[in-house]
């Protein structure tokens, strides 16, 4: 029997494990996917709002707010990278100018600190060069960029650590309501519990129609990025983009925007369109051309553009595609169902999600404590053990590492410089990888230039060495993602057509 | 700080062949730096005959290749370390290793040798649109995980690109018992050798589709099928050409990039058209007493060359180390190509020092029938020979001779074109 029960390990599931771990309640996490953050929570732009977009009075203008202010403690305490580069919005003629001086106005009702209408030479103040048609922006400081997925990590790791429980590969099948609570199937195991989050994401209606009659309804919303390589790092400092006039995807995004990944690659994007399939990630040849084709037309009133005058084709060196949980009421509907007691939302959280999910599972749970009266976890532990990789050591750490333990000495991706000492951590580590793609999430072997190609079957093999299961049994992503097949059995194949 | 005379990063063909021909040279203090297990490099994995025609008169197989220069590596007496990762090399010539049993060193040279070879471009520079799942593999990978770890990587095959490793793994998927269901293409013609073409391709009636290119990825966990479109003009998919193709496995052939990323912490200039170090008649980059040759200084088609260049390399190190090589005097002239060549290796040459021959190798950019390729020197031609065939797929090659440039006075540069007549 379970207290509270989370379905989604996302930024949303892994902000309330969090959250709830920090009191007395015997917790389980529900993950539909191989690993966390296996959906909406990978595939976004990474960025940290600053909040001055999101319109006055809606919970994603608060949260937003909220949450931007919680980072710096919360990745500090975790381990996660992260910094604020600030966010500079460009105009380039007055209705551009107009629609600056709105969001500064927006960005005041909000309460977003620091946010300025600035000049054209007010901005040279902070990049060193805009293109000679940019005539002014917004600037709001507190704009950052994080590694989405290290934070999702590191937040369950954290819950797992704090003995919240999580079972992956388990997709809720039913919810019935008990007279104590819930009970919640899945194919693997049923669970019993007092109180039910719904943090499914792009699934969150589904969740909240089988036990709630105030039915909801949740939109795929897709958004797809560009990745540049490294070497255009020292080029990208502020997160930019346009106003979001004559955008494409208008209304629906914040705009293209050019940001610098906490990894030193650079992001490029987002469009917005709407799908239908929920859990369809793919990246299409109109959302890829959408974003090519704006930059390709823009590039000039980048600051990069003072350097690499042209957009540089050639660097691309990965795209992915995103899924937005986009409610139709346009808002993040958050908190306990007003029919079902003892359920709770965090639905529809899109864009500012990844920056307001802290703030709104805060909230969520401090709520549901001060109802239930339920006590505080003395013992919970908020600040995360975190071995340093090898690719942050300096260059005393890596000697003084490599002599205590010498799987430091091999080196299995060198494009990011990934040992197999840090390929086993992650392996161990609380809730260990078990797949190449969550060694890759953990580590970063296989994001570099080469993309893997030297050492995915490298990872391959140190997965089955220290899960002691055969290289066949090891997959990219999870059940039916098998990378390897016996040579004998093709051979056989043969031999019986 | 361990000191060496000569350095060498990358332990396979290149890498062997220039620390030989250094040793040879007179060179005595040199450490071979290899991140394998083994001597050999990719040669390892390519278990194919067809290697060493030039070399050594016969057909060998990439092992049988490497260690004939291996044996010799050992019998000189040569000092190499396996399973080392150089993650840092500066314009002073030091050399930051990582290995198991020495931990972390740094190691300080008098000439070094880059010998790192290529990586193959992936999925991602590509940018094809779809899902991503698992089943996608580049064709050396593939290559690597069927021949050296002993395991397939799937039973139906779609292969992206027509470069040489792509051939190679058709056939070897089919020899394995898997089913190659079609080559695509995005060129009108091939990257990759004729005879690979014919002994990989057609004698197993394996289809190859000029001017088709994926458009999408289709599979959730495991690679379902691949859409493959015909291309215009403007590389853009045209209407109704879409083919769907059912497989589990994609290989994708699209291109090598010479491995620089050492080179780039040193600061050598690198040329955005081989992607490889700028370097002169010597191999010698921009940084001083550092040299390179390999698939790391361009990308060949054999590995024949790849020694030779590799022996030119090494033996200009070891005259550096001596303080024999002429530096600054001579006159600097640039080589280039136009007109159709893409470009040339050497970048410049030093005309006093310069030895009594000096190859220039480069790639078309386009098939050429019956054309002709010109040496100009200055404005003046100076060479046009008949080619029957020129293709990017296979490197061409011309010599100059010392006395030919010296009697040029004012020689300024020399350009690599193609010609109609």
């Amino acid at each position: 029997m379970y207290d509270a029960i989370i379905i989604g390990a996302g930024i949303s599931g892994a902000s309330l494990a969090f959250e709830l771990a920090k009191y007395k309640l015997h917790i389980a996490v529900i993950e539909k996917g191989s690993d966390v953050c296996a959906g909406t929570s990978r595939g976004n732009s990474a960025t940290v709002h600053s909040g001055h977009d999101a319109a006055y009075g809606t919970n994603k203008a608060i949260y937003n707010v909220l949450g931007n202010a919680m980072f710096d403690t919360l990745c500090s305490d975790l381990k996660v990278p992260f910094f604020r580069n600030g966010t500079i919005i460009f105009a380039i003629n007055d209705a551009d100018m107009e629609e600056v001086r709105r969001l500064k106005h927006n960005a005041d009702l909000n309460r977003v600190p620091g946010v300025e209408v600035l000049d054209r030479e007010g901005l040279l103040k902070i990049e060193n060069y805009f293109g000679p048609e940019v005539i002014g922006g917004l600037y709001a400081p507190t704009g950052g960029m994080v590694c989405p997925y290290s934070l999702v990590i590191a937040l369950c790791e954290q819950a797992y650590r704090n003995h919240v429980d999580f079972f992956l590969n388990s997709k809720v099948e039913r919810i019935q309501k008990t007279k104590s609570g819930f009970f919640v199937t899945t194919p693997k195991k049923n669970f019993e519990t007092k109180f039910v989050f719904n943090c499914a994401g792009t699934h969150a209606d589904e969740i909240n129609n089988l036990v709630s009659s105030n039915k909801i309804t949740i939109t795929p919303r897709k958004g797809e990025h560009i990745i540049l390589d490294k070497k255009l790092s020292p080029y990208v400092r502020t997160t930019i983009s346009q106003t979001p006039l004559n955008l494409p995807g208008g209304g629906h995004t914040k705009g293209m925007g050019i940001m610098p990944s906490v990894d030193k690659t650079i992001i490029l994007g987002c469009g917005a369109h709407d799908v239908t399939d929920k859990d369809d990630t793919a990246t299409t040849s109109i959302g890829l051309e959408e974003i090519t084709s704006y930059f390709e037309k823009n590039w000039r009133h980048l600051p990069i553009s003072e350097k690499i005058p042209k957009f540089p084709r050639n660097m691309i060196i990965n795209a992915f595609g995103g899924l937005r949980p986009h409610a139709t009421t346009d808002d993040f509907i958050i908190g306990e169902s007003e029919d079902v007691k003892g359920f709770f939302n965090m639905a529809g959280i899109e864009s500012p999600g990844l920056t307001a999910a802290p703030a709104i599972a805060q909230k969520i749970v401090q709520e549901a404590a001060d109802k239930y009266h339920i006590e505080k976890n003395d013992f919970f532990v908020s600040i995360r053990d975190y071995e340093k990789p090898f690719r942050e050591m300096d260059e005393d750490e890596r000697r003084q590492a490599v002599m205590n333990n010498k799987e430091y000495g091999e080196i299995v991706c060198r494009c990011e410089l990934v040992t197999k000492a840090d390929i086993i951590a992650a392996i161990h580590a609380p809730l260990g990888a078990s797949t190449v793609n969550a060694v890759k999430m953990r580590t970063r072997a296989g994001m570099g230039r080469c993309q893997g190609g030297f050492c995915s079957p490298v990872v391959a093999k140190i997965l089955a060495e220290e899960l002691g299961i055969d290289l066949t049994e090891v997959t990219q992503s999870g059940e039916g993602s098998n990378i390897f097949f016996p040579k004998t059995e093709s051979l056989s194949q043969r031999n019986s057509e | 700080m361990k000191a060496y005379d000569l350095i060498v990063i990358g332990g396979g063909p290149a890498g062997m062949a220039a620390a030989i021909a250094a040793k040879e040279n007179g060179c005595e203090n040199i450490l071979i730096l290899e991140r394998g297990p083994m001597l050999g490099g990719i040669l390892n994995q390519c278990i194919h005959n067809g290697f060493g025609l030039h070399t050594f008169h016969e057909e060998l197989t990439g092992p049988e290749y490497a260690a004939r220069y291996a044996e010799k590596i050992y019998n000189q007496r040569i000092d190499y370390w396996l399973n080392t990762t150089v993650i840092h090399m500066d314009r002073e010539k030091r050399v930051t290793v990582v290995n198991a049993n020495e931990g972390l060193q740094i190691l300080q040279a008098k000439a070094i040798i880059l010998a790192m070879g290529c990586r193959e471009r992936p999925r991602g520079a590509l940018n094809i649109p779809g899902s991503r799942p698992a089943g996608i593999f580049s064709a050396g990978t593939a290559q690597r995980i069927i021949n050296i770890d002993g395991y397939m990587v799937g039973h139906s095959v779609v292969i992206l690109g027509s470069g040489d490793i792509g051939l190679i793994m058709a056939r070897r998927m089919i020899l394995d018992g898997a089913k190659v269901r079609v080559v695509a293409e995005l060129l009108p013609y091939s990257s990759g050798l004729k005879r690979n073409i014919v002994q990989c391709l057609d004698d197993f009636t394996i289809p190859l589709k000029f001017r088709y290119t994926a458009i999408k990825i289709h599979g959730d966990k495991r690679l379902t099928g691949v859409t493959l479109a015909r291309m215009d003009e403007m590389n853009k998919p045209i209407p109704g050409t879409e083919e769907f193709y059912e497989c589990d496995t994609l290989l994708l052939s699209v291109g090598l990039v010479p491995e620089n990323e050492l080179s780039n912490d040193a600061g050598i200039t690198l040329d955005p058209r081989t992607c490889g170090p700028v370097v002169n008649d010597s191999f010698e980059t921009d940084a001083e007493g550092i040299f390179v040759c390999g698939n790391a200084l361009h990308v060949h088609d054999l590995v024949d060359y790849v020694s030779q260049e590799a022996e030119t390399a090494g033996k200009n190190a070891a005259r550096f180390i001596q303080g024999m090589a002429i530096r600054e005097k001579g006159k600097k002239v640039t080589l280039c190509g136009s007109d159709g060549v893409r470009y040339t290796v050497p970048q410049f040459l030093n005309s006093n020092r310069m030895d009594e021959k000096l190859t220039i190798r480069f790639r078309v950019g386009d098939v050429y029938h019956n054309a002709f390729v010109s040496v100009y020197f200055n404005d003046q031609r100076v060479l046009h020979r008949k080619k029957p065939i020129l293709t990017p797929g296979e490197m061409e090659m011309i010599e100059l001779r010392k006395d030919q440039v010296n009697r040029f006075t004012d020689l300024e540069s020399i350009t690599v074109k193609i010609e109609k007549e």
